[in-house]
């Protein structure tokens, strides 16, 4: 049943891919995906299955729709093959391409414009409005209750985290790291904090970020690379408060990670 | 004058300036705003001043939420549709540039165009990045993207794949962008420039 089930997983991987990324939906096989769908049946038995069975079902019903709308969108008159489109753009100049589009371009008009009634309104406003001292001391400012910003510490006192788990978390990703340097010393900071979604990457270089800063590991730059690797420390070394300490903003780019996913998958 | 005529007019002054005054972020308006200040026959009013905007040669456009614009649309599509100013006849090039475009970011929203009308509609922001970046530097594509979808030419969902957005409904004549385009000869890269 294992094997089944996976298959109906593939069929759903499948049509949800094609539905997504605009692929030509004549790539699947409908007729020979529903007979396997009707093989399967007499042998479901959990609520489970039968749900994974309906959802199939719905995933292809979706590609035969998509199927009507490519047929409909390739008989219209705006069916170019993108392939042609691709070699035409590749190949025409800059400057055709401007000369095409300025042909099919019809801006919209829109003024903006002030009429006189409404400067009369806004001058009447100025008049009226109080200087912006007077207007201060009407509403003072209750104090303390300026905006800032919450420290880490702010949020262990306030109970929002706990220092407890928060180092626990900080030990058991400063062990991952020397584990994974292991090796070579030191490891590419991508490769650390590189995960199977984007969301974890990010909470993955947010807590990297706090063991560099805590002194469980180094952030080395390569001068003429610009490449970050991160060298886990034997013992925790606290940034010393005198001397040059260095700030350093990584982005973490979904496209960058993206690109790393596409790369680690086609491998 | 008779008193409809009179009526007529009056609402089609009106018609006029929500039609060219920029009032919300987006230019133009929705067509229940239409219906509520010039009443029911909204359509007929935007018709009547149709044909004075046609001596200037500016048309009103109707531009429907649907990818299609459906050929008979009923009240609801066309309460929903967006009626926006647009010139009757494209602009020269001349007149393009100087309404702040520049060559290379015209061309870029031409190949963007074409090329998602190509693809059904639809195509993933990187593949459009990877074509755009035969010709155009990758930060000048990035900042171009970015800029489309500000404009409303182009907009994007959560999986990254963009669309052909309401602006590029309005302004573009998408069948004859291909056709231009597919009409126009190319040169093999090995062929030298002509003279």
């Amino acid at each position: 049943m294992r094997k089944e089930r996976e298959r109906l997983l593939q069929i759903i991987h499948l049509c949800s891919t094609i539905d997504k990324r605009g692929v030509d939906p004549f790539e699947v096989d409908v007729k020979q995906k529903l007979e396997a769908l009707r093989k399967y049946l007499p042998d479901w038995e959990s609520f489970g299955d039968l749900c994974l069975d309906a959802e199939a079902l719905n995933k292809l019903s979706r590609v035969i729709e998509l199927q009507g709308s490519w047929l409909k969108f390739r008989s219209s008159l705006l069916y170019v093959d993108p392939f042609l489109i691709e070699f035409k753009v590749k190949n025409l100049e800059v400057k055709t391409l401007f000369e095409i589009f300025v042909k099919a371009w019809k801006p919209i008009v829109e003024i903006e414009q002030l009429s006189p009634q409404r400067v009369m309104e806004a001058v009447d406003y100025w008049n009226k409005l109080p200087p912006i001292r007077q207007r201060l001391r009407r509403m003072p400012f209750p104090p303390g209750l300026r905006p800032g910003s919450l420290t880490l510490g702010d949020m262990l006192r306030q109970g929002f985290l706990s220092e407890h788990e928060f180092t626990e978390v900080l030990q058991t990703f400063w062990q991952e790291l020397t584990q994974k340097a292991a090796c070579q010393e030191r490891i590419p900071y991508w490769s650390f904090i590189y995960a199977e979604s984007y969301e974890e990457t990010v909470a993955r270089a947010y807590l990297t970020s706090f063991l560099i800063t805590y002194g469980y590991a180094t952030l080395e730059v390569e001068p003429l690379s610009e490449e970050k690797y991160l060298r886990p420390n034997k013992e925790i070394k606290p940034l010393p408060m005198t001397g040059r300490v260095v700030s350093v903003p990584i982005s973490i780019e979904y496209r960058s990670w993206r690109e790393a996913w596409e790369a680690k998958h086609l491998e | 004058m008779s008193e409809e005529a009179v009526l007529y007019t009056r609402k089609m002054k009106r018609a006029a300036q929500l039609l060219f005054f920029q009032r919300h972020r987006k230019p133009g308006v929705k067509g229940w705003e239409l219906r509520r200040s010039l009443g029911k026959n909204y359509n007929k009013v935007v018709e009547l001043l149709n044909e004075e905007l046609d001596k200037l040669d500016l048309k009103v456009k109707t531009v429907f939420d649907e990818e299609d614009a459906p050929e008979k649309p009923s009240e609801e599509q066309l309460e929903r549709a967006r009626f926006v100013l647009t010139l009757k006849n494209p602009v020269t090039a001349s007149d393009a540039l100087l309404s702040g475009w520049r060559i290379d970011d015209v061309a870029a929203l031409a190949v963007t165009v074409a090329y998602i009308i190509s693809k059904q509609g639809k195509v993933p922001q990187r593949e459009l990045e990877r074509l755009l970046e035969v010709k155009f530097p990758s930060w000048m594509v990035e900042y171009n993207i970015e800029r489309f979808i500000r404009r409303g030419y182009l907009s994007r969902d959560e999986a990254g794949i963009l669309y052909l957005d309401w602006r590029a409904r309005a302004e573009v004549d998408q069948k004859l962008l291909l056709n231009l385009l597919m009409g126009e000869e190319t040169r093999s890269p090995m062929e030298p420039k002509p003279e």
